[in-house]
């Protein structure tokens, strides 16, 4: 019997079983985990979605599930999805995902703007791989609040911001860039400017 | 060979990072930060653990010819379950590390120790190994994260030590500090060594 064993070992057939079963073994183990896992990652994906959404509007989040559910309801037009939001029938404004190019990857936000288009509300970074401590900084309190109240769209043209140094005081339409992030700072002002140009039009004719 | 002294060896004397000059790519990405630098470790330890033991209890089964491709399935199993865990977990941390968890597959520690050690001893000394490198590894991580984010950020562990008067150095952050930083720690402990000859 060790006899036969032994000989089976040294068949050329044996590597390639033995790698198939321990291949088995271990996608079994893995897709468990992944199954006992998936659920909760799905479920706090999308409460984070939800708690940045009523961010943006700066509505409460105290209660995410509730809170998200009597405010926001989700809209669709032409594959865009963007949110609505409403208190008490009152439209608050829109909000919708943008994405544009950082310096080591794609950025995503939410950027929510008043119901005739023309102001920004507010901003919230979704997802970043800038530098952290240099470009990761775009998802910090002060640089986004920035954008609050500025003026998107002035007489039917889209404005674009100026970027300044990040210890001045700004005038209207500027914005403090992060010292030694210039190319993230760009990026999300580019990233407003794309997408409002590309989108307000279409949802401005809609709505 | 005593439990101790493997784990002597591997975690000190024969430190993977600064004998070995091994698993380096990762020590200067995540270092910026204490906790993140934490938490790598404790995933790298974690992984080394658990390949080592199951490397060394399978060493006699695995073909000698495809025992790389073994090792390398085994090693990524477990840092993929480290992945889960983080994303069901701790998913500020896993977001945080980025990447890098997944990387922990490339890590040369890993593999190194498969190959030096677990594939030719028993499963308990081969676990100890692991947890070894995996702890002087993380030392090092640790050491270089201090000085990086005490620097860079004026904090530890995410505590603000170092007041508002104190100019945050850029250089910290980036991973150019890392270099020098880990060249200079490389540098001091070996010293003594090299003049002992």
């Amino acid at each position: 019997m060790a006899g036969k064993k032994k000989l089976f070992r040294e068949t050329r057939i044996y590597p390639v079983v033995f790698m198939l079963i321990i291949t088995i073994i271990f996608i079994g183990i893995l897709a468990t985990f992944y199954q006992l896992s998936i659920d909760k990652v799905t479920k706090y994906n999308q409460t984070q979605l939800k708690k940045m959404v009523l961010n943006v509007f700066e509505l409460p989040t105290e209660d995410i599930e509730n809170d998200f559910t009597k405010y926001i309801t989700i809209q669709e037009m032409e594959s865009l999805l963007f949110y609505e939001a409403k208190i008490d029938s009152v439209l608050l404004g829109f909000c919708f995902p943008i994405s544009g190019s950082g310096l080591w990857g794609t950025i995503q936000a939410l950027l929510s703007v008043t119901p005739d288009f023309d102001e920004i509300i507010n901003i919230e970074i979704v997802n970043q791989n800038e530098t952290p401590g240099l470009g990761g900084r775009i998802t910090e309190n002060w640089f986004k609040d920035q954008f609050k109240g500025k003026i998107l769209i002035d007489n039917d043209i889209v404005r674009s911001f100026v970027l300044i140094p990040e210890n001045e005081i700004g005038k209207n339409g500027e914005i403090n860039q992060i010292t030694g992030a210039t190319a993230s700072s760009k990026a999300v002002v580019d990233m407003i400017y794309k997408n409002v140009k590309k989108y307000s039009p279409k949802l401005r004719a809609e709505l | 060979m005593k439990k101790k002294e493997i784990f002597i060896t591997s975690a000190f004397t024969q430190n993977s990072v600064w004998r070995q000059i091994l698993g380096i790519c990762s020590a200067l990405a995540v270092t910026n930060l204490m906790l993140n630098s934490l938490v790598m470790g404790l995933g790298v330890i974690f992984t080394l653990a658990l390949s080592s033991f199951t490397i060394s209890m399978i060493r006699d089964l695995i073909p000698k010819r495809i025992r790389m491709m073994v090792q390398t399935l085994i090693i990524a199993s477990y840092v993929i379950i480290v992945d889960l865990f983080l994303k069901a977990y701790y998913p500020e941390i896993s977001k945080s590390l980025g990447p890098y968890v997944g990387l922990i597959i490339t890590n040369c520690i890993i593999m190194g120790r498969a190959e030096a050690f677990a594939g030719k001893n028993a499963p308990i000394d081969s676990m100890i190994d692991g947890i070894g490198a995996g702890v002087g590894y993380t030392l090092v991580l640790l050491i270089i994260a201090f000085v990086r984010e005490l620097f860079g950020f004026g904090s530890v562990f995410g505590i603000p030590l170092l007041g508002d008067w104190w100019t945050k150095w850029s250089i910290m952050v980036m991973a150019p500090s890392a270099f020098f930083m880990l060249a200079i720690l490389i540098w001091v402990i070996n010293t003594p060594k090299l003049k002992r000859g």
